[in-house]
């Protein structure tokens, strides 16, 4: 009777995903495949989904261009400052988790606190200063008005020191007895023990750097120095009437995350509950 | 520090332990590089921004102070900027309270039915969550086309004639389904998770008292995940009320600027042509920083109170 139940439930479940799935997919495929299509064909055959020839000139264009939309550039710019980012966020937090979570010193917890506290001031507060001071720095237009920023998160340190506490205090003392110092048991003990956690937040940090749209488009206004986020701002600018090429930037903008994505979906997915089991 | 110098006697014989810091323990090293970073492009920034708020300031030369000014222009006198800023902020709240309960019902319903396990499951899950992995321009992008009004296969499959980003309130629909589209994975996942975590004796228990589906949901699902719920209503209500991108790209913030978001005139008027009006633009940055901050902790208030 009850498994009766729980297999119709099942069957409706499967319907229900099916339809709400196909809903959710078509805006993508439907862009996709555009982006395969002549400008002729998109703008004179009505609905179809298919291209009714394959074109890829379309990216070869995008990615040759070198002048007003250096779209290839713009890749290659968004790799070095996320991938910069990403580098700089593993450092810098899982240094300082180690601090709050193995190290006494006065006064830890209140500065915990503290850090975690400003948390709540939205970044749309201090927008404004930081590109006074990347300026003053000289750093408009350079990766690294994207890549400090980046490395101020209070959350990862959080989530890192969450899972540092969860190991055992007894490995430190073990290492500890062997006379290692809080070096060697950051680097031989924990380190290795966290590569789970450092791995979500790299996931995060990157998608996260590459996907920022309003700071950089502050901060950026060299059109050879901008990563692709804000530079598909000006390819729709530039293409407003030849849609297949406008698609074909939207591709390519997303296809390094959707890979790290199918590479590394158990991460993503297991970073959420990281977060909630935290916060829950 | 005072520790080394105190050593310092015996640093020759005892060098290499010295070195490696043994049974030695300086906290602030590990920290500093945080803390350094931390306050150089989070604090200052912060700080200086609620200062300049009180300033007239063009980004170049030294700001001047000039009191409550700016906030009095922006809440009282009848200027433009006091325009930009109630229909601004009027706008951001409709968005924030059309959106938010969409971004937190539809994850929700998905939760609950992949949560009773059917084939594919990890595969819808893997579909749902996939958009909040793109930037909102190459979102923007993708729907654009979609609602393309000559072009677009909502008008050309279906034979309409409509203007979908031109006209009201077809603009703010575009814009709160884009959004919706693009931000539930995550809120998905994690009441997912959240509803994993139920012991199943509650609802064999509640079967046993023949309750209903919905009467479960209620009684036994809503409670049990209310922390995650409570937490995914703040932080989406955060998210939303930052809307920039989507008006930007979408509507321009049009049709008549019924889609122009505050935090779009304070980057117009901040970075946008002409003499930059950074005082004035810091003080509506401000304004929008204290209403995102009471809105979360009247939530927070307001949803741990129930016990």
């Amino acid at each position: 009777m009850k498994n009766k139940k729980q297999g119709s439930a099942q069957w409706l479940s499967l319907i229900f995903l099916i339809v709400l799935g196909v809903v959710w997919i078509t805006p993508l495929l439907y862009g996709l495949m555009s982006s395969f299509k002549s400008n002729l064909e998109m703008q004179s055959v009505g609905f179809k989904f298919l291209p009714i020839n394959w074109l890829f000139t379309n990216y070869t264009r995008l990615l040759q261009n070198t002048s007003n939309t250096p779209v290839f550039r713009w890749f290659l710019n968004s790799i070095v400052i996320s991938g910069g980012s990403t580098i700089l966020v593993l450092v810098v937090t899982s240094l300082s988790a180690f601090a709050f979570s193995r190290l006494r010193f006065r006064g830890r917890n209140v500065l915990f606190m503290f850090l975690l506290s400003t948390m709540m001031f939205p970044p749309v507060m201090n927008i404004i200063p930081l590109y006074k001071i990347m300026t003053t720095l000289g750093w408009a237009n350079t990766p690294w008005a994207m890549i400090f920023p980046a490395a101020t998160g209070v959350f990862n340190i959080f989530l890192i020191r969450q899972f540092m506490d969860n190991i055992p205090i007894a490995y430190d003392e073990a290492a500890r007895i062997d006379g290692a110092s809080d070096w060697q048991i950051f680097r031989i003990v924990i380190l290795p023990l966290i590569k789970p956690v450092l791995f979500v937040v790299a996931l995060f940090t990157f998608t996260g750097s590459w996907n920022d749209f309003l700071w950089p488009s502050i901060v950026f206004s060299d059109i050879n120095k901008m990563p692709i986020t804000p530079g598909l701002k000006l390819l729709q600018g530039m293409y407003v009437a030849d849609i297949p090429t406008l698609m074909a930037g939207a591709i390519i903008a997303i296809i390094p995350t959707f890979i790290l994505y199918l590479v590394a979906q158990k991460y993503f997915l297991q970073s959420m509950s990281l977060s909630v089991g935290v916060k829950g | 520090m005072v520790d080394i110098s105190s050593k310092s006697g015996n640093v020759s014989t005892n060098r290499k332990k010295t070195w490696h810091l043994h049974g030695k323990s300086f906290p602030i090293l590990y920290l500093l590089p945080h803390l350094i970073v931390f306050t150089i492009f989070f604090l200052i920034p912060l700080i200086f921004g609620i200062y300049i708020a009180f300033t007239k300031w063009d980004l170049v030369r030294t700001p001047v102070f000039v009191g409550w000014d700016n906030f009095k222009t922006l809440l009282f006198s009848h200027s433009i900027f006091h325009d930009q800023l109630t229909s601004g902020l009027w706008h951001t709240i409709l968005f924030v309270l059309i959106s938010v309960p969409f971004c937190i019902l539809v994850p929700l319903l998905l939760a609950v039915v992949l949560n009773t396990k059917p084939i594919f499951a990890k595969f819808f899950q893997g579909l749902f969550y996939l958009p909040s992995l793109f930037s909102i321009s190459a979102v923007v992008i993708v729907w654009s086309l979609i609602f393309n009004p000559n072009y677009g296969p909502l008008n050309t499959l279906f034979h309409l004639d409509q203007v979908w980003t031109g006209t009201q309130p077809w603009a703010w629909m575009t814009i709160v389904i884009l959004t919706v589209w693009w931000t539930i994975g995550g809120n998905m996942i994690i009441y997912q998770a959240a509803l994993n975590g139920i012991p199943q004796d509650y609802y064999e228990a509640a079967d046993i008292d023949g309750a209903s589906r919905w009467k479960k949901f209620i009684h036994i699902t809503l409670p049990s995940i209310r922390g995650q719920l409570l937490f995914t209503i703040v932080t989406t209500t955060i998210a939303q009320f930052n809307i920039y991108g989507q008006p930007l790209m979408m509507t321009n913030g049009g049709p008549n600027g019924s889609t122009t978001v505050l935090m779009m005139n304070v980057q117009q008027n901040a970075f946008g042509s002409g003499q930059s009006l950074a005082g004035i633009s810091s003080a509506m940055a401000v304004i929008l920083g204290i209403c995102i901050t009471i809105v979360s902790m009247v939530q927070l208030f307001l949803l741990r109170n129930k016990d």
